[in-house]
This record gives structure tokens, sequence and C-alpha cells, in this order.
């Protein structure tokens, strides 16, 4: 939701939640979106902001453990939540890619890249469900998520070779102790 | 200017109290409500009544020789539901086809009801099980059949100071199916949609309800095309003539996503599909 709204004034409310394995307590604006939060409440820019009402899935974030729309979620309700973000995918205190990331680059998935954190996003929650998902699978899984550059082909690859590449301790981290 | 809150109650009888008062708004999943509020402008937006911590409006259970559903339950666990894919196989072919993922994994049975969308997809599965729902407020609760519910587009019989608590249906052996159209299969609202619940005996139809989506005001049962239907064998010939009553009964408007008569056409195509599915797994 857009708004002129100064965020200095704005309603908060005390929430606790976990973002990219780390604890936040935070006082959260009252009707502010997750994504809007994430980005300028936590600076975290990421996730991106595409068309605010679902159809894009560029704002798809991991909570507790499944795909969803940061900004059809309001900021409040992640009290208690484990959440995951495209800048936690990485491996910590490690060079290179998680890969996920490392397939989408290898396989050309990436052209502006504006797309490609939700892609990943909604890649990691389908492989939390199925390490080795069929050609089918893989579209009803990232059918949520729009990308106007590389028309589809080269990322249903880079999913594929992802899932080829994939080991336990690739996954580990996302599995959310809540579920 | 009102300054908005949100209210986060852990059980039902404290969201009970908060759901009647000026200005708050209750929030199930939030994937058509946020949408609606995107452009509402800050100091016009209400207070959200979030329900998520109400654990009792969460459960998919038996209750005596049907089931009941709580109205937090999302599209994805009525997909993985294997009782529901026994029990209510149009709901839950409704609930895999509906929006995205992401989408999937957020939106509610309650909310989809309340909602009160003539295209909303687990509207015509309910319609066909004869849904009962549940509604409560502080100190009672009524209960009203689901086609009783609807009033119009966005319009429902739900009072301001009332919650859906429960959607209750009974225990279904009977072949189902729900079919729609749109403009692709992923994130898009149905041009229209057409449920059945249909149980055969030596060949024949003993009953039959069929539902009809997103032509007409509300959802629309199909009643002349239910009673030609019974008794009847579903051969070509029947199902030919049930096609073409239930187009009949069909009250499409021209919209954004479709024309009238494409959409009364297609009620025809849809009940075709479905009744030869069902004609033929035999």
């Amino acid at each position: 939701m857009k708004g002129p709204q100064d965020s200095a004034t704005v309603a908060r409310v005390q929430v606790s939640f976990r973002l990219n394995g780390v604890s936040f307590r935070k006082r959260v604006p009252v009707d502010w979106t997750l994504l809007r939060y994430l980005r300028e409440g936590l600076g975290y820019y990421g996730t991106k902001c595409g068309c605010e009402i679902g159809d894009c899935g560029a704002c798809t974030v991991l909570y507790d453990g499944v795909a969803l729309n940061a900004c059809l979620i309001l900021a409040p309700q992640v009290d208690g939540v484990d959440i995951w973000t495209i800048e936690g995918v990485a491996p910590q205190g490690e060079r290179g890619l998680h890969p996920v990331q490392q397939a989408f680059v290898e396989r050309g998935a990436v052209h502006c890249g504006f797309c490609t954190p939700g892609f990943v996003m909604s890649t990691i929650a389908l492989f939390l469900e199925t390490r080795n998902p069929s050609r089918q699978e893989i579209k009803e899984a990232l059918a949520g998520n729009l990308c106007r550059c590389t028309g589809y082909i080269q990322i249903l690859d880079a999913v594929k070779t992802a899932a080829s590449r994939l080991r336990d301790r690739d996954l580990k981290k996302f599995v959310s102790r809540r579920r | 200017m009102r300054e908005a809150s949100v209210i986060a109650p852990r059980s039902l009888r404290e969201a009970l109290r908060a759901v009647g008062r000026k200005g708050v708004v209750a929030v199930a999943g939030g994937t058509d409500l946020l949408v609606r509020l995107h452009d509402v402008a800050a100091g016009e937006r209400p207070s959200f009544l979030v329900l998520d911590g109400v654990r009792t409006l969460h459960s998919i259970a038996p209750r005596g020789k049907g089931l009941a559903l709580g109205p937090l339950v999302t599209f994805s666990e009525i997909e993985r539901s294997s009782l529901l894919r026994t029990l209510a196989p149009q709901l839950v072919e409704a609930a895999s086809v509906a929006g995205s993922v992401q989408i999937r994994n957020r939106a509610t049975l309650g909310g989809n009801i309340a909602n009160g969308s003539p295209a909303g997809d687990l509207l015509p599965p309910l319609y066909v099980l004869s849904a009962r729902l549940e509604l409560s407020y502080s100190g009672g609760r009524r209960q009203v059949m689901i086609e009783d519910f609807f009033k119009g587009p966005g319009e429902t019989v739900l009072r301001r100071n009332e919650l859906i608590t429960r959607v209750v249906f009974e225990r279904s052996q009977n072949r189902g199916f729900f079919l729609r159209l749109a403009v692709r299969r992923a994130l898009a609202i149905s041009k229209v949609s057409v449920a059945a619940n249909v149980s055969l005996r030596n060949g024949r139809v003993q009953s039959v309800r069929i539902a009809l989506g997103a032509v007409a005001p509300t959802v629309l049962r199909a009643s002349r095309t239910e009673e030609y239907l019974l008794g009847r064998e579903l051969d070509r010939d029947s199902i030919e003539t049930a096609c073409g009553l239930a187009s009949g009964e069909a009250a499409p408007i021209d919209d954004i996503r479709s024309e009238a008569d494409y959409r009364r056409e297609m009620v025809g195509v849809l009940l075709g599909r479905g009744l030869l599915r069902i004609a033929s797994a035999r």
C-alpha cells in the first residue's frame, strides 16, 4: 500500500520474527505490508516491488518455509514467523552463490534481473517440497512469477540444473522450525 | 483522521469482541483485501483484526457424519488434505487451480466466502456440497446455508459484528468435478466455472447438484438442468441436452474478463466435459 505517511508518526506494533536466520524484535507500522517494511523499514531492497497486488511474484519470500507474496501480508503478521529473503540465500561467510543462484547465472535465466529474487525464492520453496520436480511441477510452482525478458525456458532449465546439484545442506537453513 | 491500529486476538472470544468495532476490518489471508486497499490513502485505512492467532479457526475435522472446516484453512491445505480429496473432490480441484502457489499458501476458505465474488473458485463446490456456514457473534451464533449467504457481488448477509467460524458439509461419496476457464491457467479470475456433485445408481443419475460461477450476480444452481438429469443415464444425448439447458440457465454479463455470449456457451462446454468424465469413469 502506498501512502504519503511519515514513518515517524505512524502507529506501530511490536513483533518478533526471524529474518534470514537472525532474530528481530521491532516495532512495525500497523498498516504497512511486509514488502514495504522489508524495503523501507529494514533496507532489504533485494525483495523487489513489482505490481503490489500479488500478480508478478517479484516480492516472493519464504514465510515459515512456503512461498508468499510479501505485498499481500501486513507487517504485523510476521509475529513469530521465520522469513527468508534473497539476501539470506547465498551461504554466509563463504564466497559464491547458492546452487539455485549459480544455476540461474549459468543457464542465462537472468537478464534484467528484476524478477530473479522472486524466482529464486519460489524455486527454493519448490525444493523444500520435492527435490526432483518434473518440468510440469516446476511450471506450476513458478506460475506465480512473471519474467518479461528470458521467456521462461532458461528459467526452467536453471531449476532443472539446480535440482541435479542440490545437496541436503543447501536447503537445511530454510526449513522452518515451526513446521 | 482516524488512527489505524492492529488487533491480533489469540482466542475466538477476543476476536468476536473486536469485530463489531467501528473502523475494524477482519483479515483472513488478505489476498483480496490488501489488493482492494492498495490505493486507499493513509488515514482512510481501517484497523485490521488479524485472525491468524486464533488456532481454532484453522482446523479440518470430521463432525458427525460430515466435515467441519475452519475459515482460516488455506487453499494449499485444502489441496493437500487426503480427507477432502476423497470426500469433497470438487473443493480440492477448485483449491488447486486458483491463484498461484504464493496466493494458495495464504488465501483462505473463509476469505473466499466473505469476499462474496460470484467468481470465487471455492463457491460453486460449496454449493454442490450443500455447505452450511456457522456465523458467530459475541454471545451467540447462527447457521446459514451457503445459497442464502450471498446477496450480490461482494454483498453477503454477514453482519458487521459476525465472523464465519465454521464451514460444514456432509460427507459425499459422490462423483464430482470443478472446471473453469480463465485467460491463463494461473493467477486469473475465472470467466466461467462449473461444479457438480453426482451420484449414479445402476447407471442412472440418482442425485445431482450443479452450480455455475461467474455467470450471474451470485453463484447459481442450475436447477432445471438438475431436474432434467435425475433418473437418466449419462449418455451423449442426455449430456448434450443438459449442456443446452445449463447454458440457458446462466445469466452472464459482458465485462473486462469475458462476454456474456461466450460465457453462456462455455457453461455448456464445461458441464459437458465434466459429465463425460463422470460417465466414462464408470
